[in-house]
């Protein structure tokens, strides 16, 4: 590998990854996605599935719930 | 009577199955590509496990089926990495990737043909690649093993998922970037750049000397990094509010660990090589972004304590929870350990021995493939609508794992210092002066002991991806009862102590 190669394309390169990661960052503070965090951290939930309804269960399921057919 | 009270009481049993449309249309929607991703991945798991364990008893049993050409040590012990790594590990963070980017787009897969056309092409670039290793191909390039003639298929997969993800993204109709998409979106932006990189710099134009070695590690630490630490993170940061129903602790402190990943971690890498012939400066520059990494790792392993304080109970009951809790502890554990070993002091003792294969399978078992289970424990029922078939071999498959990685990664840390220590002695003699090291055939012999453990820890391994291989493909052929058909299964839940 000709040694231009590596100074003229792997090194952009590799600066690249950490200016794609910058600008993200940059893109998302423009776009108000660092705005109003705890607020975002509910987004997963919703009317189907709402904060306070856990979501999984199988293991060591307990009385009141329906047996587990085996 | 006493459970239909509970059940009256209990708010997960109450009938809202018209409301859950939007969600089961979008699990649905995922349905064909995610199992073809996760079938394969199961069928690699099988096949690196065996590779694991013939490699594993070849340690200390050298002559075990050393007449067999495709299953020398050499090319035994590449066929268990690549398939763990780009047939197991790569084929389930693919599925777990795109279940969790359709949902948290709220959008229903689009272009599930590029999916197929991906999958395909990945499984085949994965079989061309193992059977060329097996034929005696290997490039001998670690991570990188798979012959030249192999990797433009793979490389195909990669771009159409990454394709993929950004229109998903585009078109996604979530207003908020939720941080598990963050990562997600990052892990598939960065990846073909580093394998691409990797593949021009390594193999089809090669770099002279010790160039070489530094893109090898670059690239090989930038895998575990940029690609499969974001997304078993993005896996975590969604099944663990999910699974509790309970927001992250601190939001904040999320958005920062991925920021910091994101702007310290590409340097990291370089740690493989302190000691070696590269420049002082690219090792430091190298110990100093490893330093860097606490940051984001005591943040998220805070991040993911405080979620569960007061909702730990909730392991007893979710098989999701528990892969998911084991993983995340050990991501804070190996991470921590590997910024310690880019330490000067403590590299000298551990380089080149078993206490770095204990820290990667910590990092790429306990860490990642445990909440890669988890994972698939909470994606599968809702893509086929049945609940698992057997809850027994489901804590068969968490304690065999748990068990065995434990045992390994304690075996071989101990093995490996051990080792490191006795290399590194010099007694002093009787005469006052320097006497003459250990033989290093001494040193070896003494680690014997240890490997045959790690053999046992691979056993033990192996029943539980048995246990879970079973309770997969049980899963897929038994018939879905109606009673139990609903987008959200296991719903007679307990009542948890959950704060809202």
């Amino acid at each position: 590998m000709p040694e231009w190669f590596l100074y003229f394309v792997a090194l952009p390169m590799a600066l690249l990854i950490v200016a794609s990661a910058v600008y993200g960052l940059y893109w998302a503070s423009q776009k108000g996605q660092l705005q109003d965090l705890e607020e975002g951290a509910k987004i997963i939930f919703d009317q189907e599935e709402p904060i306070g309804r856990a979501t999984d269960h199988i293991l060591n399921q307990p009385k009141t719930a329906k047996p587990l057919k085996t | 009577m006493a459970s239909s009270l509970t059940a009256s009481l209990n708010p997960a049993s109450s009938p809202d199955l018209a409301k859950r449309a939007e969600l089961s249309a979008i699990d649905a929607s995922t349905k064909a590509p995610a199992l073809y991703f996760l079938g394969s991945a199961v069928l690699w798991l099988l096949v690196g496990t065996v590779f694991a364990l013939i490699s594993s008893y070849k340690l200390h049993n050298p002559g075990f089926l050393g007449n067999i050409e495709w299953l020398t040590f050499g090319r035994s012990r590449t066929l268990h990495l690549n398939a763990v790594i780009y047939g197991w590990s790569v084929n389930a963070s693919f599925a777990v990737a795109l279940w969790l980017m359709a949902r948290l787009a709220r959008a229903e897969l689009r272009h599930v043909g590029l999916l197929f056309i991906a999958a395909a092409f990945w499984n085949l670039g994965v079989t061309v690649g193992m059977v060329g290793i097996a034929i005696g191909d290997s490039t001998s390039i670690e991570w990188l093993e798979f012959p030249t003639y192999a990797t433009p298929i793979l490389f195909v997969a990669y771009a159409l998922i990454g394709a993929w993800a950004l229109i998903t993204f585009r078109f996604g109709r979530a207003k908020h970037i939720y941080v598990s998409q963050w990562y997600l979106l990052a892990a598939l932006f960065w990846f073909p750049w580093l394998y691409s990189i990797a593949q021009i710099m390594l193999l089809f134009e090669p770099t002279r000397g010790t160039v070489q070695s530094l893109v090898n590690w670059w690239f090989a630490h930038n895998v575990l990094g940029l690609w499969f630490t974001p997304i078993g993170l993005a896996a975590i940061y969604y099944f663990l509010p999910k699974v509790l129903g309970k927001p992250i602790h601190s939001y904040y402190l999320s958005v920062l660990g991925f920021w910091s990943l994101a702007i310290f971690y590409n340097w990291a890498g370089v740690h493989h090589l302190i000691g070696g012939p590269v420049p002082v400066w690219v090792q430091t520059a190298g110990i100093a972004a490893s330093f860097m990494m606490v940051v984001p790792v005591i943040v998220t392993g805070l991040n993911q304590h405080l979620t569960l304080v007061g909702a730990a109970s909730a392991l007893k009951y979710s098989p999701t929870l528990r892969f998911i809790v084991f993983g995340g502890v050990n991501y804070t554990l190996t991470s921590l350990a590997g910024s310690l070993m880019a330490m000067r002091s403590w590299a000298e003792i551990t380089h080149f021995t078993h206490y770095t294969v204990a820290h990667a399978h910590h990092g790429m078992y306990a860490f990642f493939t445990m909440v890669m289970f988890g994972s698939i424990y909470y994606i599968l029922p809702r893509i086929l609508l049945k609940e698992w078939p057997s809850a027994k071999l489901i804590s068969l498959h968490f304690w065999a794992t748990a068990g065995g990685i434990t045992l390994y990664v304690v075996v071989m840390s101990i093995a490996g210092i051990q080792q490191g220590l006795a290399m590194n002695t010099l007694p002093v003699g009787a005469d006052g002066h320097a006497g003459s090291p250990i033989p290093f055939l001494t040193v070896v012999a003494h680690t014997i002991q240890w490997l045959e453990l790690r053999t046992i820890a691979g056993v033990v391994i192996a029943i539980g991806h048995i246990a879970f291989a079973i309770n997969f493909t049980w899963m897929l052929v038994k018939p879905r009862q109606t009673a139990t058909s609903e987008p959200t299964l296991f719903r007679h839940a307990p009542d948890l102590e959950v704060a809202r």
